[in-house]
């Protein structure tokens, strides 16, 4: 499948991400001639294990994350980063954690806004907010590039929409810039032919520094209201 | 339809009396063209989808089924020619009248005639004498099995694989697969009918007067599917490129690519046959099979003109990489002969630069 790269907002030292800052970026996708074309969203759920009895904790993992994502609506991807797990299964599947109560959402992200159709290239701009409220935590930016599905051969030509990018973005001084974390997907055991499995590792990837970028214990618990 | 015939047969009277041909005729002759090559696309469709009829009705328990479409594909077929006769002799006459003012050096040994609007002369390899050489070394790949054996050798990474037309319609409609997932199948083959194995390897698999589909495969870059015609020839017709995850009846010598880079390829790798048809149809195909090599930087190689890899093309407000390799002064020559090598070292246009759409007509 095409290959993509996912973007989060950083925001400069001392800044907060608003609303009118997605407003400006989705500017700035449809200045480089993005035609709006819908609305998209993913949704990300941090589990914690039920203890039924006096397990070791420590067994489990604390980074267990679940993502849907809106090109694949009969899937559901599961990661462990610490352990550079990917697993990708069937959506009925939360149905099935339900019921057995081993696991249980702890907190849920949404990603939301809209697609823009560049000629080979599609952008989405969306902005992360908790699924109960509407409390802007951050932007993401996803940049498909349509005809190739190897990342190694289309690495300059997403270097080159970057560039384009940054040039568009810069002409309207917001304080922040877009970064890519390219995480190690031969870790997850992921090839270099693109898959869905990639944008959830991506997101997990994005998510880790979202939070990082929260500084105090207290404004991380904030963060999640 | 009857009124545009009379004025197309008025039109190439008129257009002989003036000095300069008035845009509106030639394009009237374009389109004219344009049509008829639309209508033998049909043919060649139609008679492909006669012998699918023929292949089918061969399985056992058939319905009548087969014969239906047989004869409906056989009327159209009629109509379709009938069509052609009526267009192209009009086309054919108004476009060679233009063609003959305009584009003379298209013509073997009409040299020299210069006009306003065609501003590249013909430009040769290097010096008389090296083209010369050249033509001696190529008149050893007559036969497309020669060609192949020879051109595989020169290009590593790239895939040739031959076809009869049918049997690749039939590929066309399975992919996109992985290249792995492709090379792992092969071992597992459809058994057809007809005892010709298309896939893997070149002539050896696919009786060499049946290719008329040469596919090559760059993984992960490019797939350009090329026809020849006649079948067992090596004097392709048409030429196109698709995204190698592509796939469907579409993917054809003369389909379109949903992707507006391998489009633009597409389109400018047309008029690169075109050319090397024009300039010396027996190394047509040997060039145009090295030309089609050199787009495996398609999405490395900047522009040699502005320097980058993506840029916005003014005209269709896309971003796009240098989808142009110059093919005028293209050399597909032997890299065991120094001679040519050197004096083509004057040429500001070869084989490794690549262009933006934009940035390649200012340069021309």
């Amino acid at each position: 499948m095409p290959l993509k790269w996912v973007f989060h907002w950083q925001p400069n030292a001392g800044t907060t991400v608003n609303s009118q800052m997605l407003t400006e970026v989705s500017q700035c996708a449809e200045s480089i001639n993005g035609v709006k074309e819908g609305r998209w969203k993913a949704t990300l759920t941090f589990y914690k294990p039920m203890f039924r009895d006096q397990a070791v904790p420590a067994e489990y993992p604390r980074d267990f994350l679940g993502i849907s994502l809106p090109e694949q609506p009969n899937r559901y991807y599961f990661i462990i980063r610490s352990q550079k797990i990917v697993l990708e299964a069937d959506s009925s599947i939360q149905m099935i954690m339900e019921k057995l109560q081993s696991y249980k959402s702890r907190v849920s992200l949404t990603f939301e806004g809209f697609q823009y159709q560049l000629g080979d290239f599609q952008l989405r701009v969306g902005k992360v907010a908790p699924s109960a409220s509407e409390n802007l935590r951050g932007i993401v930016l996803e940049v498909e590039y349509l005809p190739l599905s190897s990342m190694e051969k289309s690495r300059q030509i997403l270097d080159g929409f970057v560039e384009i990018w940054q040039e568009a973005m810069s002409k309207r001084s917001l304080p922040g810039h877009f970064m890519h974390i390219e995480p190690n997907f031969a870790e997850f055991g992921l090839s270099d032919h693109y898959t869905s499995q990639h944008t959830a590792v991506q997101y997990a990837t994005v998510m880790a520094q979202l939070i990082s970028a929260v500084q105090t214990a207290q404004a991380k618990v904030a963060w999640w209201e | 339809m009857q009124q545009q015939q009379t004025q197309a047969a008025r039109n190439p009277t008129s257009a002989e009396s003036t000095a300069e041909a008035p845009p509106k005729q030639v394009a009237l002759a374009m389109d004219r063209l344009a049509q008829a090559a639309r209508l033998i696309a049909d043919v060649r469709l139609g008679a492909d989808r006669l012998l699918e009829a023929l292949f089918v009705s061969a399985q056992p328990h058939q319905t009548t089924k087969p014969l239906h479409l047989f004869l409906k594909e056989d009327s159209s077929m009629r109509q379709h020619l009938q069509d052609l006769r009526t267009i192209g002799i009009l086309a054919l006459k108004a476009f060679t009248d233009q063609k003959r003012r305009f584009f003379p050096h298209l013509d073997d040994g009409l040299n020299g005639q210069s006009s306003a609007s065609e501003s590249v002369p013909k430009k040769h390899c290097g010096s008389q004498i090296s083209t010369v050489t050249q033509q001696e070394e190529l008149s050893d790949y007559r036969t497309l099995s020669d060609l192949l054996m020879h051109v595989e050798k020169d290009m590593p990474n790239m895939k040739i694989f031959t076809y009869q037309r049918l049997d690749w319609l039939k590929r066309a409609s399975t992919l996109p697969c992985s290249a792995e997932e492709f090379l792992m199948d092969s071992s597992k083959e459809h058994d057809f009918h007809i005892s010709n194995k298309p896939r893997l390897g070149l002539l050896g698999a696919v009786a060499a007067d049946k290719v008329a589909v040469i596919e090559l495969l760059f993984p992960s870059i490019f797939r350009a599917i090329i026809s020849l015609h006649p079948a067992g020839s090596i004097d392709p017709d048409a030429v196109a490129f698709f995204s190698p995850d592509e796939g469907g009846s579409y993917v054809h010598a003369r389909g379109f690519s949903v992707y507006h880079v391998f489009k633009h390829v597409t389109e400018h790798a047309a008029m690169a046959l075109q050319y090397f048809l024009g300039t010396n149809t027996e190394t047509a195909l040997y060039s145009l099979l090295h030309w089609i090599f050199s787009y495996q930087t398609l999405f490395t190689e900047p522009c040699s003109k502005c320097k980058r890899l993506l840029s916005m093309d003014r005209q269709s407000d896309l971003l796009l990489p240098p989808v142009h390799r110059p093919y005028r002064s293209f050399c597909a020559i032997k890299s065991s002969s120094p001679q040519s090598i050197s004096s083509t070292k004057n040429q500001t246009l070869d084989a490794s630069h690549a262009y933006h759409v934009g940035c390649f007509s200012e340069e021309a």
